[in-house]
């Protein structure tokens, strides 16, 4: 019977269109608001993200983010390294300056300053040079959205000199990172080299990243970091949480996209549950012949099930192949770098789908169970 | 229905089809393209305890690699041009060793003066004497005279007169001749200060001079003209943040790698604690030193076998054996 | 119309239909509307019965009820020697399914498959394989002359086209009772003649019943027997309709 129902569907090309519509237009407006969401708020994250290696992240009580820290005495870094569990610890540099430009221009900067020995810090990829560069003197690496940032288009930042708090800095290197919520260039150096960029009080040492040893979960070391030597010691996914609440709680991102899925939803539920339970009620009578014929209430249900399920799919399927189609386009621009789709993300969106389909789908065929038979011979 | 294609329709088997190659598509391009945030381990070896004190207790400090000796600073007793320089850095040498010297024309004229006020001092004795001889001679002579009426009295006293004169010449000459010949030894002894020699056996450490370059005693010493430092054993001094020290396994072997080559890793034995507490002097090579901290300095000896890896003045990490008793 | 009284409209023997005293209610707002006064019928195998009335005299009310798709409100129904109403709810719909043919008045194909398929749609729903119930009802198509319509859509066929396709429907899983509603009402005289010359042929069987529930008096003649309907009561029973009629 099923594939009647299928043939009922289709069959009226205005509504099955109208009804594919409506469910990949709210599946893409939901998807496709929710990715964002995500990803924008996930670049809160991006600067603990971006560094590959360390376990724990460990900052002065009052630090809260990578970008709202507070620096702690450089002896933090030897009472890290006592602590038992810590494979290894290295001092972390990030603070805010400003970088005058060639053309003269102010801009402000990150200066990210990496431990001097082994580079730990930096990103995992570099987009053009080698992490080695760091090696000859007032070498700094920018990161490619700085480059887009400071740079014109097509304009080269290899070797191009910059002037931080005074001091020469020459560009050696580009990194391939996630931009930071607020796109700030960061300029990646080591880390004595960063003291003298970032004119700076007495204490400097912003973080100290740390590795677990083998045997010890990097809860348990951070735990036991904190109690031993009285630093807030964060594990790294606490931490890029840690960054993504920060933006949930100082901008209005969240209101904003949650409007906008519900409204998403909204739309999804007012299109098609209209457009299906006209669909059926066109069919009732089709519908009433069937039951008097013989057909029992279980495959009727069955039949409006293949209906909601077909439209379903195909809708869900076009409106994510439409998000797909979004985020891969824009995967060149700077906005959206490192732009990716949550696997939840499409997993909500299917769940919302199912529940329009359900809510619409069960409207539709209260309709049809509340259909008497003997109506047929009226 | 013979020929599935020719009633093959784009809304009922096409379009679901394509739904299905989308959704995979999709579902393929999603999890290509989610990030990764695996945890990788570094590039370059980070200073990390090994062994049985990964998992103890501990206290990480960072030091220097020193000699043993400390460095001895090699300064000049003489102001002068520098003449000659006998060593260079990283040549050992024994006690009594000859490293350079300074000018010394001067102090050689200086001598060849004394040397000749030895002769006239000399020259004077000799001339003291045959005085003194002529006139003891002529002395006795009229002793000898029994009469009276013919040497005058006048005249055995003038006679008496020279002979103590030239008595008094004698012991005068050799009173300059002692004196000359003691500037002259004076002279010899400041002549061998000109040269500068190893006070210890060791190494040349540095050397900052070169011929021809003016050397002078002043300055309180800020001029290293050498310096150098038994480097064997090498010794390290490891800076333990005061909050630490009362921790620290006195007497338990250290693991110790240069900076930026952690995997170079050393035991080195206890040698001493320092007896006074310090400010930080090691500095993460900023040029606003903070002294706010003050640091307990260990001393340990490296093992022989390692001092390819350390040089004199580098840098080391540096983990220590708690005494586990705390926490 | 003639005040006439109602009569018991029973047969001896082996019947198809057996209905017993039946009543039947509707709500309308507060009051409750009798629609059906305990009418008593049986239905003979290989008869044509027609069912005749005025509207609203209750003659689709008593063939829901015949057929299995209405409650009566009391009374029994026996087809075929089972009590219908004292079946569940899904064996009474294949009991239906089984044993009763419908051939409804708008026709209700089903726009989106083709003749052939609405032709099927009994076989298909008793969970026949769809070529296989194709196949079948390609050949009952063949029987009612329209073979060669098989693969088109209800809306390309004319009218009397679809009532062959709903009679095909009606008769393709061999029932043993055919319900027929109003079958000539949209066809003019000559084409009403024929469809219940076909009906008569195709339908009318030694085990089977058809009953036509008409008002259409130019096919009064071809009925086996005709039963008068009037305000929920059966006022007469034979071969041929009183004169007042």
């Amino acid at each position: 019977m099923n594939w009647i129902a299928i043939r009922m569907l289709t069959g009226d090309a205005q509504k099955f269109y109208g009804l594919l519509f409506g469910i990949a237009f709210s599946t893409l407006l939901i998807t496709q608001q929710l990715t964002v969401f995500v990803n924008l708020i996930e670049r809160g994250a991006s600067g603990v993200y971006n560094e590959p290696t360390a376990d724990v992240w460990v900052m002065d009580e009052v630090s809260r983010t990578t970008d709202v820290n507070f620096p702690m005495p450089s002896t933090a870094l030897d009472s890290v390294r006592g602590v038992e569990g810590v494979e290894w610890a290295v001092p972390h540099l990030r603070a805010n300056a400003s970088v005058r430009t060639r053309e003269g221009d102010l801009e402000g900067v990150t200066v990210i300053g990496v431990d001097d020995a082994t580079l730990i810090g930096l990103p995992a990829r570099m987009a053009e040079g080698s992490a080695d560069v760091l090696s000859q003197p007032d070498t700094v690496i920018i990161d490619d959205v700085g480059v887009g940032n400071l740079f014109e288009a097509g304009q080269s930042p290899i070797g191009v000199r910059l002037e931080l708090n005074d001091q020469r800095a020459v560009i050696r290197g580009v990194a391939d990172a996630i931009p930071s919520f607020t796109s700030q260039v960061s300029l990646y150096t080591k880390y004595s080299q960063a003291l003298q960029y970032v004119p700076g009080t007495r204490n400097r040492l912003s973080f100290i990243l740390v590795s677990a040893a083998d045997g010890i979960t990097p809860q348990q070391l951070a735990d036991r970091i904190q109690a031993d030597t009285g630093l807030r010691a964060r594990t790294r996914d606490q931490f890029a949480r840690d960054g993504v609440d920060f933006i949930i709680e100082n901008t209005g991102i969240p209101i904003n996209f949650g409007i906008t899925v519900v409204l998403g939803f909204i739309v999804g539920v007012a299109i098609v549950g209209l457009t299906f339970s006209l669909f059926i009620r066109d069919n009732i009578k089709q519908f009433g012949a069937l039951k008097a014929i013989g057909v029992r209430n279980g495959k009727i249900r069955g039949m409006v099930a293949t209906q909601a399920g077909m439209v379903g799919l195909i809708g869900y399927a076009l409106g994510l192949l439409g998000t797909v189609g979004f985020i891969w386009g824009n995967s060149g621009s700077a906005f959206f770098k490192g732009f990716y789709i949550p696997w939840e993300v499409p997993l909500i969106s299917l769940v919302a789908m199912i529940v329009i389909i359900t809510i619409t789908g069960w409207l539709a065929l209260r309709g049809v169970m509340k259909t008497e038979p003997a109506a047929v011979f009226r | 229905m013979a020929n599935p294609f020719k009633n093959l329709s784009f809304s009922r088997q096409i379009l679901p089809a394509l739904a299905v190659l989308g959704l995979i598509v999709a579902a393929a391009f999603i999890s290509g393209t989610l990030p990764n945030r695996e945890l990788t381990e570094p590039e370059r070896e980070p200073p990390r305890a090994t062994g049985d004190l990964a998992n103890s207790a501990r206290i990480a400090g960072s030091g220097v690699v020193e000699p043993s000796s400390e460095v001895i600073a090699i300064g000049t007793a003489l102001s002068g041009l520098v003449t000659d320089l006998l060593v260079q850095p990283g040549d050992f040498v024994s006690q009594g060793q000859p490293l350079f010297t300074v000018d010394t024309r001067a102090i050689r004229s200086q001598l060849a003066e004394a040397n000749s006020a030895i002769a006239e001092a000399q020259a004077a004795i000799s001339e003291a004497r045959t005085a003194q001889t002529t006139a003891i001679r002529q002395l006795d002579l009229y002793r000898n005279v029994s009469d009276p009426a013919a040497v005058s009295r006048a005249e055995v006293i003038r006679a008496e007169g020279d002979a103590m004169a030239a008595g008094e010449r004698l012991n005068l000459a050799r009173a300059r001749l002692g004196a000359a010949q003691a500037r002259a030894s004076s002279i010899q002894t400041e002549l061998g200060r000109a040269t500068v020699r190893a006070p210890m056996a060791g190494q040349i450490l540095s050397v900052d001079i070169r011929p021809g370059e003016f050397l002078s005693t002043g300055g309180g010493g800020s001029q290293n003209i050498i310096e150098m430092g038994e480097t064997r054993p090498l010794h390290i001094r490891i800076d333990v943040d005061e909050e630490q020290a009362p921790r620290v396994d006195l007497g338990a072997p250290a693991i110790v790698s240069p900076r930026g080559a952690a995997e170079n890793q050393v035991s080195a034995s206890f040698v001493r604690a320092e007896p006074v507490v310090v400010p930080k002097r090691q500095l993460t090579n900023t040029a606003a030193e903070r002294v706010d901290v003050r640091v307990l300095q260990i001393i340990y000896a490296l093992p022989d076998s390692a001092r390819e890896n350390f040089r004199v003045g580098q840098q080391v990490d540096a983990f220590i054996p708690a005494t586990g008793d705390e926490g | 119309m003639s005040e006439t009284r109602p009569i018991t409209a029973t047969r001896t023997g082996r019947a198809a239909i057996s209905a017993r005293n039946i009543s039947r209610d509707f709500e309308a707002g507060q009051e409750t509307i009798r629609v059906l006064h305990g009418i008593d019928l049986d239905v003979c195998p290989g008869e044509l019965t027609y069912l005749v009335g005025e509207s609203g005299s209750g003659k689709t009310t008593l063939i829901s009820i015949m057929c299995g798709i209405l409650w009566p409100t009391e009374g029994s129904v026996e087809v075929f020697g089972t009590d219908i109403y004292g079946l569940t709810d899904d064996d009474l719909v294949d009991f239906r399914l089984q044993n009763i043919g419908f051939i409804f008045q708008q026709y209700n194909l089903i726009p989106a498959i083709d003749a052939a398929s609405n032709a099927a749609v009994p076989l298909i729903a008793q969970g026949m394989d769809r070529r296989k119930a194709r196949a079948k009802a390609a050949e009952m198509l063949d029987a009612l002359n329209i073979a060669d319509q098989a693969d088109k859509l209800p809306n390309q066929l004319s009218g009397g086209q679809q009532q062959r396709v709903a009679i095909a429907r009606a008769l393709v899983h061999e029932p043993r009772l055919v319900v027929c509603d109003e079958p000539t009402a949209a066809l003019d005289a000559k084409s009403g003649r024929r469809v219940m010359d076909l009906l008569r042929d195709v339908a009318l069987a030694e085990d089977r019943s058809v009953i036509i529930v008409t008002h259409d008096n130019r096919i009064f003649d071809l009925a086996d027997r005709i039963l008068v309907l009037e305000d929920g009561r059966i006022t007469h029973d034979g071969t041929d309709v009183p004169d007042d009629h």
